[in-house]
């Protein structure tokens, strides 16, 4: 801890001396400019665009563009640790590898480092200090870490224009409070459903009824995690009962409103069949295997598990549409996004940015597809043939007009896994289902102090 | 509880009488640490009490003080942060840091009392030369009183490197953890970025209160008598199991017992962590046990008899609370009764064979002698070790959480609502809070009633114990 400290008065003694030189050349002086007038040009083009900053100032021609003032200012190695996924390892090292070319001139030690995109939270919320500089991370956990101070804005963009180049839902997952504190990744972390092509046709699986009478019928199940509040939200949503996130962190959930008890009903009497079955991600793959499972709503990382299991019958397509109260209701769902993102306490966060920058351009998002077979976020690449072709990635495109990013609350896990497991099982205790969803709507939207 | 209080009274009029009775030196060693010792003519010992005392200073004023100064509202100053597009790089205000600012306060109160209790040692010290002084007696230089640490005064070398590390491993961690019961540390209030503060006793009220929204008072009663009872079940089935296992594994009639014995311990061997994990995939819905009950008809069966939901096409093994709780209890017995079984023979070697034997003789049958003999002799031998087993059991973290995290769903609403689970122990829900959801405030507070709760049991169990001459009893 004490050499913590010592670590941050160095670092800001460092950053103040940078400051000063700054002022003795002139820039220093200069005003900071608008997030509008940020330079978005590849440091290496011209500096035609930073006319901006150019006409406001007569300053050395170093000082408009950041980048180079950067290169000049920096004197020594430069240390940076990333964090990146265990299977993202090799293709991670390549693109550093990439990265320290592109800037030759300066001396890097970049220490890569492995941990979960999914469990990237619980480690960096640790020690926020002791993170890595730049990480990557799924986008639901992207609250909880611009609470918790674990996010750079992306106040200015250098190499790449983050917001117009990666397709808007990605943006707005990385966006929170109208700040963008990240820079997406990937866009295939949601969920949408996958099904064995010689059960089903192209109609059946438009609704969950029909699913359920041509498994029934084929002797074969779907499988759906409804016990975990990620896929519950599927129903809820999509019956228009909302879930928003509060300023405190404490949610807003309308799942006891009138006519909600309905959506619970369609749960439980699609459970009911013994056709719809709950399984959680790990009993999916299993049964996947096993034969006994014919679609499922899982994300990518299962999708492989059935697409060697069911080969060329391998289909994909958006959520099915449930009965609710006789009305078909389209299925909602999270969008996912993996994003990448720098830590405010990193002691360069200049260089932070720029690699966060170059891990996420057009290039490393193509090279990430062809590797791991991961949608691309930017739209230049996701417009390639191979991207497109992909069955996954297009379900996902296809849900995308009915999924949202993934804002909500701690609390609303709990309570919501819970519910779902409830409404799986068929009520087995009788309760009343506006007291079922009163109770887990209360534990939800629990006050946070 | 007198003496107690009376030495401490003593600790004080010595130092009381050294001041009023103290020469020159000793007075002037009340303001300068060393000057009594060199009075004496010690002067390397004088030297390092100036010294002491310098560095003392210099740390109060540069490292407590500050820091103490801040104790009262755990800093003030928000984290903030600017960057400068421009120059790419960020400047950090000066910013406090609401948990260094409490970890620090409490080593820099630790360093006072400390330095405290060798300032007055010290005036005692120099009082005790004075004495030797006049009554002519030998006082001894540097080199005499180093080698003294080694020969009589051995013990003090020998036990202050452990003492250090108890404090600095122990002591200071739950001081910390006790401080940290009485403050709004969440995921709302993380240092760096955020500071907490001092609230009192909310989070202790909170615990025992129960409204609609907060249930941690009704989580926390569910959590605690399951916590006892399962602590109960796992100290005497496991006790009990290791008793019989040892005797039937001992007795003259068993064939190859080394090989048996040597059975059992392969349980040991493996590491726990992996065993349950199986044991859970075993057991899982989708399970081969399941697998196997339902070939064999035991899952239709048990639906017969209502054991088994009748909408549930396999036995919920570790889904369902109460065949959970049971199952818990009985794959406990499996990794534990080894443990039990290596104690249990060891006494059992050394039961007096002249009691056996003169027993044998005056036509008791064997169940009678275990009975009358062998059961007693055992349990006045472990029962310290039943004890410390049912404490152990208490804080059982490995079992529980490795066979229902990530399987066990809790279907009542109100613990959900507490993050907790009907399986859950006082210390997997404590582990939840903290890991899951960063909630160390409430998390501190169930670790301080998990402490009190042991500490109680074993206070008063031991002393129960202890009471009069149980060894005649025995006898």
């Amino acid at each position: 801890m004490k050499k913590k400290v010592l670590a941050t008065l160095l670092a800001t003694s460092m950053i103040a001396a940078t400051l000063a030189g700054c002022g003795n050349s002139g820039a220093g002086e200069t005003t900071t400019p608008d997030n509008s007038t940020t330079t978005n040009d590849n440091a290496a083009a011209d500096n035609t665009t930073t006319d901006n900053a150019a006409a406001d100032n007569n300053a050395a021609s170093d000082a408009s563009d950041p980048v180079s003032t950067l290169i000049a200012n920096t004197t020594g190695t430069v240390s940076l640790t990333v964090w990146a996924s265990e299977e993202d390892q090799t293709l991670t090292t390549t693109l550093i590898d990439n990265f320290k070319a592109e800037y030759a001139d300066v001396d890097f030690d970049i220490t890569l480092g492995s941990e979960s995109e999914s469990t990237a939270k619980d480690t960096i919320l640790t020690d926020v200090e002791a993170a890595a500089d730049v990480f990557a991370f799924a986008d639901d956990q992207i609250n909880e870490l611009v609470q918790a101070g674990a996010l750079q804005e992306v106040a200015a963009t250098y190499t790449l224009d983050v917001a117009n180049e990666n397709a808007a839902g990605a943006v707005e997952a990385a966006t929170v409070g109208g700040k963008l504190y990240a820079y997406p990744m990937t866009a295939d972390n949601g969920y949408f459903m996958f099904y064995d092509a010689s059960v089903f046709t192209e109609d059946d699986v438009k609704s969950l009824d029909a699913m359920l009478e041509a498994a029934d019928a084929a002797g074969k199940k779907v499988a759906m995690d409804m016990a975990n509040g990620w896929y519950l939200y599927a129903f809820f949503q999509g019956a228009g009962y909302d879930l928003s996130l509060n300023d405190d962190g404490s949610n807003n959930c309308t799942w006891n409103a009138s006519g909600a008890t309905d959506v619970a009903q369609a749960i439980m009497d699609a459970c009911e069949t013994g056709t719809l079955v709950q399984m959680n991600d790990e009993q999916q793959a299993t049964a996947i295997t096993e034969g006994t499972v014919a679609a499922a709503v899982n994300g990518t990382w299962r999708a492989e598990t059935a697409s060697d299991a069911w080969g060329d019958n391998y289909a994909a397509t958006k959520l099915p549409t449930f009965t609710v109260a006789g009305n078909q209701v389209q299925m909602s769902s999270y969008s996912g996004y993996k994003l990448i993102g720098v830590n405010p306490h990193s002691a360069n966060v200049g260089w932070a940015m720029l690699l966060a920058e170059f891990l996420t351009n057009e290039d490393s998002q193509t090279a990430r597809f062809e590797a791991r077979g991961l949608g691309p976020a930017n739209i230049a690449a996701a417009a390639s043939d191979a991207v497109q072709a992909d069955p996954a990635i297009a379900a996902l495109a296809e849900q995308a007009a009915y999924a949202t990013p993934q804002r909500v609350g701690g609390n609303f896990w709990a309570p919501a896994e819970t519910l779902g497991q409830i409404l799986a099982s068929g009520n087995p205790d009788g309760t009343d289902v506006q007291t079922l969803l009163d109770t887990a709507v209360e534990g939800i939207t629990a006050p946070i102090e | 509880m007198k003496n107690f209080f009376k030495s401490i009274g003593n600790y004080f009029k010595e130092f009381g009488t050294a001041i009023a009775k103290g020469d020159i030196g000793v007075k002037l060693s009340l303001l300068i640490m060393g000057a009594g010792y060199i009075a004496r003519k010690q002067i390397i010992n004088g030297l390092i009490m100036i010294a002491l005392e310098a560095v003392f200073v210099v740390m109060c004023v540069f490292y407590a003080a500050p820091n103490l100064a801040k104790f009262g509202t755990l800093g003030t100053v928000q984290f903030e942060q600017k960057f400068d597009p421009l120059t790419m790089t960020s400047t950090v205000n000066d910013y406090d840091n609401s948990f260094l600012i409490l970890l620090n306060s409490i080593i820099a109160l630790f360093i006072i009392v400390a330095f405290i209790l060798v300032y007055i040692g010290n005036i005692k010290a120099v009082y005790r030369l004075q004495l030797r002084k006049e009554a002519g007696k030998h006082i001894n230089t540097f080199r005499e009183d180093i080698r003294s640490l080694f020969n009589e005064k051995f013990n003090i070398t020998l036990l202050t490197l452990p003492c250090l590390g108890i404090i600095l491993m122990n002591i200071i961690p739950i001081l910390v953890l006790i401080a940290v019961a009485f403050t709004n540390y969440d995921q709302q209030h993380m240092p760096p970025s955020a500071l907490f503060t001092w609230v009192g006793w909310r989070n202790f009220k909170q615990l025992f209160t129960n409204s609609t929204t907060v249930t941690f008072g009704y989580a926390f009663g569910k959590v605690l008598v399951w916590t006892l009872e399962w602590a109960f079940f796992a100290t005497f089935t496991t006790f009990i199991g290791g008793i019989l296992m040892a005797q039937f594994v001992n007795s003259k009639n068993t064939k190859l017992p080394r090989l048996w014995r040597t059975l059992f311990m392969v349980a040991i061997a493996v590491p726990q962590f992996v065993t349950l994990l199986l044991v859970r995939n075993f057991f899982g819905d989708s399970g081969i046990v399941n697998t196997i009950c339902a070939n064999i008809g035991l899952t239709d069966f048990l639906k017969g008899i209502g054991l088994v939901g009748s909408h549930l096409t396999y036995i919920p093994f570790l889904t369902n609370p109460n065949w959970t709780k049971v199952m818990i209890v009985l794959i406990n017995i499996w990794v534990g009764v080894p443990y039990q079984m290596l104690i249990a023979t060891g006494v059992l070697m050394n039961i007096p064979t002249d009691q056996l034997e003169s027993a044998r003789i005056d036509g008791a049958n064997k169940f009678q002698i275990f009975w009358k003999i062998t059961m007693p002799y055992i349990l006045f031998i472990m029962g310290p070790t039943l004890v410390t087993d049912f404490v152990k059991n208490i804080n059982n973290f490995n079992v529980i959480y490795l066979l229902t995290q990530d399987v066990y769903v809790t279907s009542n609403q109100l613990l959900a609502n507490s993050n907790a689970k009907e399986v859950d122990l006082l210390v997997t829900w404590l582990f939840r809070l903290t890991n899951e959801y960063y909630n160390y405030k409430i998390a501190s507070v169930i670790g301080i009633l998990v402490f009190i709760i042991c500490a109680a049991f074993t206070l008063i169990t031991f002393t129960q114990m202890i009471k009069g001459n149980r060894e005649e009893d025995f006898q």
